[in-house]
C-alpha cells in the first residue's frame, strides 16, 4: 500500500541543515495497523507528512499502491490526499467557526458531491464515532476527547483507505486515549490501513507492528 | 462550496462587522458618485439643441440713463443687424444660453400643469441659434395681431401636455395673462449646456423687446474677430453714452458652465478615490493578517484535499460573499432614492449607478484579495499543521 524506499529528508534553512530522516525503507501492507515511536525530534511527523503527501522526500521514493508519486503535480496530490488519505492530528485542527457537522463535511467539499450527500455521509461518520448527538455543536463546546472524535469522523468521512494519525492521543488523558484507540482499532478491523505516531508503549502494543525511529533512522 | 462560504462568513459576522460596514460605506459613496457621473453623462449624450459657435451675447445696461431708452434700444439693434459681419441678431430675456439667469413659469393645459423654463424672445432667435424645428413653425410678426400669444415648446414639454395628440394649435393657459397658442415644436433646448438635463422649455413671443434693455444675441460670420468686437462696442457707446456694454462669446461661457458642472464631480471623485484607496489598503492589511492567523486552517484544508487554487478561491470567495452581504444592505438604502424620488433623477440613472458601484466593489475586493489569496495557496501544509 505505502512503500518508502531509501527515503531521506533534509530541511534546509539559510544557516542550518537538519537531517530529519535518512535511509528509511518501510513497506506498509494493506489493512495493517502500524505504530511509530521514537524520541521527540526524531522525525516521526516528518515521516508521516511524507506518507501523507504533504511533504516530498529529499531523496528516495514514496510509492502509493505501487505508483511513485515524486513527480505528481499539486492537483494530483490533492486528489490523492482527498480520496485515499485521512488525517488525524494531536491538536485536532477543527475550524472553530464551523459546527461539528460542517467540520466533518470539509473533505467532501473538495470532490464532486451534493449537499445532501455530504450531510448524509457526515452524519454517518459522526454516528460511527458516537457523536450523533453533537452535530450542531461548535468545537469550543466539546471536550478534548470529543474534538478528537470529530477529527476522526472528518478523517473517515471520505472513506479513505489509509488513516495517518500523528499522536492522536497526545492531548488526551488515558481514558479518552483508550477510547480513541478503540475507535481506530474498529476502523482497522473494518479494513482501514492505519499509521499512528505515539509516545505510549501500551498503545503501540495494541497495534500490529511497531516502527522505532532514532535520530531520523529506523532502528526496528 | 458557496453554502460553506456563507456559513463561514455568517458564523463570523461579529468579527466581520467592521469590514461589512467599510464595504457598505464604499458602496454608498460609489453609488452617489456614479449616480452623479451617469446622470451627467446621459445628459451629455442628448443634443444641446442649438448652435453656439460664432454666437456672441451683448449684455447692455442703461445705468442711470432713463431718457429714450426704447428708442436707443431699437437703434442699437438695427445698427447691429445691419453689419455685414452679422449673419443674424436676436433679442431675448436675460436667461440667455450658458448664463446664470433662470426664469420659469407655471403653464397649464387641461389640468396638466408644468413649470417649464421660459424664454421670451423675438422672431429671430430661431435663426440666430439655429434651433431644430420638429413640427410647425417659429412665431413671426403676423402672430402679434392674434388674441393668443404664439409659443414654441420643446419636445419633452409637448409630450407632457399632449402625449400622442398633435400639439400644434393647442391653447395653453397661464394664470390671468393672455393665453398661449402652440405654433411649433423644437427638439431639445439645453440652455445651460450639454450637462443640463433635457428639461421642459417654452419660447414665448415678445413683441415689445425695445421697452426694456435686453441682451442681444449675434451670430457672426465665420472669421469675425476681436477687431469687430472693438468696433461694435465703440459704435454702441456712441449711440448710448454711459451705458454698460459687455460682449461674451458663447463658446467661452459654455466652457465656464462645464467647469461649474465638472469641478464638483471631480472633487467628489478625488474624495471617493482617497476613501476607496484607504478601504482597499485596509482590506488588504486585514486579509494578510487573517491569512497569517489562519495558517493551520489552510494547512488542514490542503491535507483534506484542497489544491492551491482551491485555497485562493476560498479567500476570494469569502471576500465576494462578504461584499455581497454589504452590498445587499447598501442596496436597501440605494433603492430608496428612486422610490422616494429624493432627487429629480430618472430611475435608470440609479439603476446603472447600482450596477456600476457593485462591479467596482467586486473589482476592488478581488484586487485586494488576490495577492493574499496567492500567499495562502503557497502556505506549506506540513509546516502550517505543526505550528501552534
Ligand atoms: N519545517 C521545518 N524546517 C526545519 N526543520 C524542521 C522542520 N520540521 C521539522 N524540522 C526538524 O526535523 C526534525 C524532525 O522533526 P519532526 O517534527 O519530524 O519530529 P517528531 O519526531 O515529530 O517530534 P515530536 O515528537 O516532538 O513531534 C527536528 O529536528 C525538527 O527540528
Ligand atoms: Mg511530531
Amino acid at each position: 500500500m505505502i512503500h518508502l524506499k531509501n527515503v531521506e529528508k533534509v530541511y534546509r534553512t539559510s544557516s542550518i541543515e537538519t537531517l530529519a530522516l535518512s535511509n528509511i525503507n518501510l513497506h506498509i501492507q494493506k489493512k495493517e495497523f502500524v505504530s511509530i515511536m521514537g524520541p521527540s525530534g526524531c522525525g516521526k511527523s516528518t515521516l508521516l507528512n511524507i506518507m501523507g503527501l504533504l511533504d516530498a522526500p529529499s531523496q528516495g521514493t514514496m510509492e502509493l499502491d505501487g505508483n511513485p508519486v515524486n513527480n505528481f503535480q499539486d492537483k494530483a496530490l490533492a486528489r490523492l490526499r482527498n480520496e485515499k488519505l485521512g488525517f488525524i492530528f494531536q491538536s485536532f485542527h477543527l475550524i472553530n467557526d464551523l459546527s461539528v457537522l460542517d467540520n466533518v463535511e470539509i473533505p467532501l467539499l473538495y470532490r464532486r458531491s451534493s449537499a445532501r450527500e455530504r450531510r448524509l455521509l457526515a452524519q454517518q461518520a459522526l454516528e460511527k464515532v458516537g457523536l450523533s448527538n453533537r452535530m450542531s455543536h461548535f468545537p469550543r463546546q466539546l471536550s478534548g476527547g470529543q474534538k478528537q472524535r470529530v477529527a476522526i469522523a472528518r478523517a473517515i468521512v471520505g472513506r479513505p483507505e489509509i488513516i495517518l494519525a500523528d499522536e492522536p492521543t497526545g492531548n488526551l488523558d488515558s481514558a479518552m486515549g483508550n477510547e480513541i484507540l478503540s475507535i481506530l482499532q474498529q476502523l482497522n478491523s473494518e479494513g482501514a490501513t492505519i499509521v499512528m505516531v505515539t509516545h505510549d508503549e501500551a498503545m503501540a502494543k495494541r497495534t500490529h507492528r511497531l516502527v522505532r525511529l532514532f535520530d531520523g533512522s529506523q532502528v526496528l | 462550496m458557496i453554502r460553506h462560504l456563507f456559513k463561514l462568513i455568517w458564523n463570523k459576522k461579529g468579527a466581520h462587522s467592521l469590514l461589512i460596514i467599510e464595504i457598505w460605506a464604499s458602496f454608498m459613496v460609489l453609488f452617489g458618485v456614479l449616480s452623479l457621473i451617469i446622470y451627467n453623462f446621459t445628459n451629455y449624450l442628448q443634443p444641446i439643441g442649438f448652435s453656439y459657435d460664432r454666437v456672441w451675447v451683448v449684455d447692455l445696461s442703461n445705468n442711470q440713463d432713463t431718457v429714450g431708452v426704447a428708442a436707443k434700444n431699437q437703434r442699437i439693434f438695427d445698427m447691429i443687424s445691419a453689419y455685414t459681419e452679422v449673419e443674424s441678431a436676436s433679442r431675448m430675456s436675460n436667461n440667455t444660453p450658458f448664463s446664470a439667469n433662470q426664469m420659469n413659469n407655471n403653464v397649464t393645459y387641461n389640468k396638466i400643469s408644468a413649470v417649464p423654463d421660459m424664454y421670451e424672445t423675438d422672431d429671430n432667435l430661431y435663426e440666430t441659434l439655429d434651433l431644430k424645428l420638429l413640427a410647425g413653425r417659429w412665431y413671426r410678426k403676423e402672430d402679434q395681431v392674434s388674441k393668443f400669444r404664439p409659443v414654441v415648446l420643446n419636445k419633452v414639454l409637448a409630450e407632457k401636455f399632449f402625449q400622442d395628440e398633435n400639439p400644434l394649435g393647442k391653447i395653453l393657459s397661464k394664470e390671468d395673462k393672455k393665453p398661449f397658442k402652440v405654433v411649433g415644436i423644437v427638439d431639445t433646448f439645453k440652455a445651460k449646456g450639454e450637462f443640463m438635463s433635457n428639461a421642459p422649455a417654452i419660447f414665448v413671443q415678445n413683441e415689445s423687446m425695445s421697452d426694456w434693455v435686453q441682451p442681444i444675441l449675434i451670430r457672426t460670420r465665420p472669421g469675425t474677430d476681436a477687431t469687430f468686437e472693438a468696433r461694435l462696442v465703440k459704435d454702441i457707446a456712441a449711440l448710448a453714452p454711459g451705458w454698460g456694454i459687455e460682449v461674451s462669446y458663447m463658446t467661452e461661457s459654455r466652457q465656464n458652465r462645464h467647469k461649474l458642472t465638472l469641478i464638483p464631480v471631480i472633487i467628489f471623485l478625488i474624495i471617493s478615490g482617497f476613501l476607496l484607496t484607504n478601504v482597499a489598503l485596509g482590506l488588504f492589511g486585514i486579509l494578510n493578517l487573517n491569512i497569517s492567523r489562519r495558517r493551520s486552517e489552510i494547512g488542514l484544508r490542503r491535507a483534506m484535499g484542497a489544491t492551491g487554487w482551491n485555497v485562493t478561491l476560498q479567500i476570494l470567495g469569502e471576500m465576494w460573499t462578504l461584499s455581497l452581504f454589504s452590498i445587499l444592505i447598501g442596496l436597501l438604502f440605494a433603492v430608496q432614492f428612486p422610490l422616494l424620488h429624493v432627487f429629480d433623477l430618472a430611475a435608470g440613472v440609479y439603476l446603472w449607478a447600482m450596477v456600476a458601484a457593485l462591479l467596482t466593489i467586486f473589482v476592488i475586493v478581488t484586487l485586494c484579495a488576490w495577492y493574499p489569496g496567492q500567499q495562502a495557496a503557497r502556505i506549506h501544509p506540513a509546516t502550517a499543521l505543526h505550528e501552534e
